[in-house]
């Protein structure tokens, strides 16, 4: 599934103006890691100076994915190249990798100073510019003065950014974070997201960001990788990602979804034009389903009114709410329309149990065996 | 002493078993934390640094250990003629006399522990139980028999229970009574106090801090459901209790059932004779080598087993815990007025008890018989005696001598043994292959061995070499063989306890195995080590089983000129050297905790 053809115009134009160069930078060749219950097996390429979110249910083997590029395990198949070196069976400590770790790992014994010089000191970097660099990576994270504080000091946030600090440190030639703020409250993450973007941004520094949260896969990177039982499932923009999910497992892991077969656009298609040639129904081999997000469906709550929808779509005559949830900016409602379970979301609370629905054809991404069917 | 046996660590679950299925209100399990990073053998256990580090010190060890050990029970096998027979142990399995003297072991054993829980779990109960005053001295106190000599809680309990013992003397001033009113010593009832003595903290320490930490939740759903106090302690909080109850207890046995110096002096006598004390008696007395050889072999049977027992209750007790451990342990309820009242008797009691002794040997040295009418005053007559200034001291060497001799080896002894736990440990701490449980196995393996039968096999082997001057090599050896489990007990848990990640870190940023080692997880590790370091210290300091059984007549400890003394009725000069050695140990012990605290307060 990973596929950098995908990508849209919007995004070069972006990596453009960052000025970076538009070239293939961590290329994971067909890396595989076996377990005796679990297989990982991946192959996806991440580009000079971007930012890649890898996503996807516990246990679907991201940190994996991370732990074989920083080198902390060894694959059992596969290579993996950053620039223009193979670095498989690269010593974890020569290959220069910055890790932000779940849980920080910042040194007990150590002050902040002397955590985030660790590396230096390390490559026998003079005293005075050790000194230097920990003053303006404690700026570029925002915690100057910071040097002489104890680890057990800092708050949870803090830590954070000293252990990114300290990754930064030896400007490390890729930078992983595995799932780095998962141990912060959420005023706190949505702050800290911006943080890491900009501090991404400011230092131009290639990024895999390892996150279960799908809000901050689309807010923070540039593309996303949504992986599954050890498989990509889909690499692409975070718009393709939410708006033409790859995959059906994408489709319903990152966010809310409707699931019906094909077969229901026959039967519940209208047209303006009586006999439009907007749809042509087609045979296919294998299960055949399509997929809509809530906010694409029209409620109709008032059946004294005309539906107020003229381009070709689906639509549900009489769909009974079985539960509605209010969640701030809207209500989501749980359907039932013969025996199918539809999602629909509304700005306002409908005033009947008993509503019509609607959902434009085009707005329809259509599903085989749980692969996406690019024709529509 | 960190009884708690933090070296416990229940396994995360595989976390790829199961399949999660994607939801609208998909929320990360903890569980599943990290789990990856334990899946496979880490890097850091494969890199060669890793595996080479313990090598030395296991070679080491298996020489040191297993070679005396070959020696004495080889030994049990050769007769007279030197060819092979078994029956030397036969006879020894058969004749009514050995049988007798096992039956007595078994049996002391067992009183030993039971009254040393008596008096230590309602101890463990109100340290569990309530916040009251003077908890944490009381604590401390408590862990003093733990590392005091056995020779001075020997020398305690003559000065302060004997006939002629201070608490006789106060009673019979007190009460002006003609004769003693408390004849214990050389008696049954005097071996079980002092083991008693020796043990009770165990009890209290170890399952006070198991119960301490463990969910009270089991006990609120309990009386939610209507049960009383007395019902819910019977159904749920004793049975929960029982894993650590009967660990403390198999400790207990185990450390009573190899008891030697306790019973040498205050069982007086062949009546009241153990195992160890007689493999000491045929080895050095009736020069029995032999036969002596032979009954070890049925002591290490039976420690084997206890062992076993006790490494199976310690499992049972971390499965237990494992479940019990994800509340904190909630605050103490303050002491109601009769929870205070107990809480202060007991700890009063206790640290009588505890005390006593050891402030009667120091009171003890102290003082001189004014004239020949009696009557005492304070004098350091007996230190003056000791070290020689004036004459006296007979064959005994001077006692100056044998604290140079004990310093040294003590320290020689702390030196060697903590390299070699830190490398052990090193490499046995994450992985969980085979090799390693081997490994951590045949580290622990030599407190399945009695250091009577350690020193034996020295015994045998300087007999061997003859003559030549090794008598201070052999002690050293023969003293880390004793400590090297207890400081790997001490450094195992703290290492296992060093996040995977900190190592990871490390290496991410740049740093090798061995730098990791170095400046990672050596820094980490210094309170442990310093901890370590101070009980190998302590139990080379007060060692004498192993070094009364292997010693000639020309070599000096204080321990051993103490036992001397003691056999010459010279308690005053024994007093005056056990407290010397009593400020010896305070010293070792008040500076390894201002080593600990100084450089990063913790």
């Amino acid at each position: 599934m990973a596929d950098e053809r995908q990508q849209d115009d919007e995004h070069t134009i972006e990596t453009v103006q960052k000025q970076h160069v538009h070239a293939p930078w961590l290329v994971c060749s067909d890396i595989e890691a076996s377990y005796p219950e679990f297989r990982l097996n991946l192959d996806f390429t991440v580009l000079q100076g971007e930012m890649v979110s890898i996503i996807g249910p516990s246990g679907c083997g991201k940190s994996t994915t991370l732990q074989l590029i920083s080198g902390l395990m060894e694959p059992d198949g596969g290579t993996i190249r950053l620039g223009d070196e193979d670095i498989t069976h690269k010593p974890v400590w020569e290959r220069n990798i910055g890790l932000v770790f779940q849980d920080y790992a910042l040194f007990p014994h150590l002050n902040v100073s002397q955590n985030i010089a660790y590396s230096l000191k390390l490559q026998r970097v003079p005293k005075n510019d050790r000194r230097q660099r920990v003053a303006s990576l404690l700026a570029l994270v925002g915690l100057e003065g910071y040097q002489k504080r104890k680890t057990g000091e800092l708050s949870g946030g803090e830590r954070q950014r000293i252990a990114l600090a300290r990754a930064l440190a030896s400007n490390p030639r890729l930078l992983l974070l595995d799932e780095p703020l998962s141990a912060l409250d959420a005023q706190l993450r949505k702050h800290l997201r911006k943080e890491i973007r900009r501090i991404h941004e400011e230092t131009g520094i290639t990024t895999i960001y390892v996150t279960h949260d799908q809000e901050e896969a689309l807010s923070l990177s540039d593309r996303i990788l949504v992986m599954h039982d050890g498989n990509a499932e889909q690499l692409a923009t975070p718009q393709q990602v939410y708006q033409r999910p790859g995959t059906l497992f994408a489709a319903t892991f990152m966010g809310d979804g409707t699931v019906l077969p094909y077969e229901i656009i026959p039967k519940t298609l209208v047209s303006a034009e009586a006999g439009s040639t907007a749809f042509v129904f087609r045979q296919t081999v294998g299960e055949h389903q399509v997929f809509f997000r809530p906010e694409n469906v029209l409620v109709h709550d008032d059946p004294s009114l005309a539906f107020p929808e003229f381009l070709p779509h689906l639509r549900f005559v009489d769909a009974r709410i079985l539960d509605c949830e209010y969640q701030g900016s809207r209500y989501l409602m749980e359907c039932e329309w013969n025996g199918k379970r539809i999602l629909a979301a509304s700005e306002d609370k409908p005033k009947r149990s008993l509503v019509t629905l609607g959902v434009r054809l085009s707005e329809l991404v259509e599903y085989i065996d749980g692969i996406i069917v690019d024709h529509i | 002493m960190d009884f708690s046996s933090a070296d416990r660590y229940p396994s995360v679950g595989g976390e790829f078993g199961k399949k999660v299925i994607p939801g609208r209100t998909m929320k990360r399990t903890t569980a599943s934390r990290n789990s990856t990073a334990n899946a496979k053998e880490d890097i850091l256990s494969r890199s060669r640094f890793y595996r080479t580090i313990p090598i030395p010190g296991i070679v080491v060890l298996s020489l040191i250990f297993l070679l005396p050990l070959t020696f004495t029970l080889s030994r049990g096998f050769i007769d007279d003629q030197g060819k092979f027979s078994v029956a030397a142990i036969v006879s020894d399995f058969t004749s009514p006399y050995t049988l007798r003297i096992m039956a007595f072991t078994l049996v002391q054993a067992f009183v030993s522990t039971f009254v040393s829980l008596l008096i230590g779990l309602p101890g463990a109960y109100l340290m569990a139980t309530y916040r009251f005053p003077g908890k944490k001295i009381i604590r401390a106190i408590c862990t003093i028999p733990f590392v005091l000599p056995t020779i001075l809680v020997v020398l305690g309990f003559v000065i302060f229970y004997g006939n002629n013992g201070l608490l006789n003397r106060a009673l019979m001033r007190l009460f002006s009574l003609k004769e003693p009113p408390i004849k214990l010593l050389y008696s049954f009832t005097a071996v079980i106090l002092a083991h008693a003595f020796y043990n009770f903290p165990i009890a209290l320490n170890l399952v006070s801090s198991f119960w301490e930490h463990m969910d009270v939740r089991c006990e609120q759903a309990a009386a939610t459901m209507g049960a009383k106090r007395g019902r819910i302690f019977r159904t749920i909080t004793l049975p929960r209790l029982m894993p650590a109850i009967i660990s403390a207890a198999s400790l207990i046995f185990l450390f009573c059932f190899t008891s030697f110096a306790i019973i040498l002096v205050l069982g007086g006598g062949p009546q009241f004779t153990t195992i160890e004390v007689e493999i000491y008696r045929r080895a050095r007395m009736s020069m029995d080598v032999g036969g002596a050889a032979s009954l070890s072999l049925f002591s290490i049977l039976i420690t084997c087993l206890l062992l076993l027992w006790y490494s199976a209750t310690q499992r049972a007790l971390a499965r237990q815990e494992s479940f019990s451990t994800m509340a904190p342990a909630l605050e103490k309820k303050p002491a109601t007025r009769l929870g205070r009242f107990l809480a202060i008797l007991y700890s009063v009691l206790a640290a009588a008890f505890v005390l006593a002794p050891l402030v009667s040997v120091v009171i003890r040295s102290f003082m001189a018989p004014v004239s020949r009418a009696g009557g005492e005053s304070f004098s350091l007559k007996w230190y003056r005696q000791l070290f020689g200034f004036s004459a006296a001291t007979g064959h005994m060497g001077t006692a100056a001598d044998a604290i140079v001799h004990s310093l040294s080896i003590a320290a020689v002894v702390a030196l060697v043994t903590i390299p070699i736990a830190l490398t052990v440990a090193a490499s046995v701490r994450r992985s969980r292959t085979v090799s390693s449980t081997l490994l951590e196995l045949l580290v622990m393996l030599p407190m399945a061995v009695s250091s009577v039968i350690i020193g034996l096999g020295y015994y045998l082997i300087a007999s061997r070499l003859g003559g030549r001057d090794i008598g201070f090599l052999l002690v050293v050896l023969a003293h880390m063989v004793i400590a090297t489990p207890f400081v790997l007990r001490t450094v195992l848990p703290e290492y296992r306890k060093i996040p995977a990640t900190y190592s990871q870190a490390a290496m991410t940023l740049g740093a090798t195995p061995a730098r990791t080692f170095w400046s990672i997880e050596v820094p980490l590790l210094r309170t442990s080590l310093v901890t370590g370091a101070m009980f190998a210290f302590a139990i080379s300091m007060g060692e004498i089983n192993a070094t009364l059984t292997l010693a000639d007549s020309k070599l000096t400890t204080l321990p051993l000129v103490m036992y001397r003394l003691i056999n010459a009725y010279n308690y005053q000069g024994a007093c005056a050297l056990g407290t010397i050695l009593i400020l010896v140990c305070a010293i070792v012990f008040i500076g390894g905790e201002l080593l600990k605290r100084n450089r990063h307060g913790r």
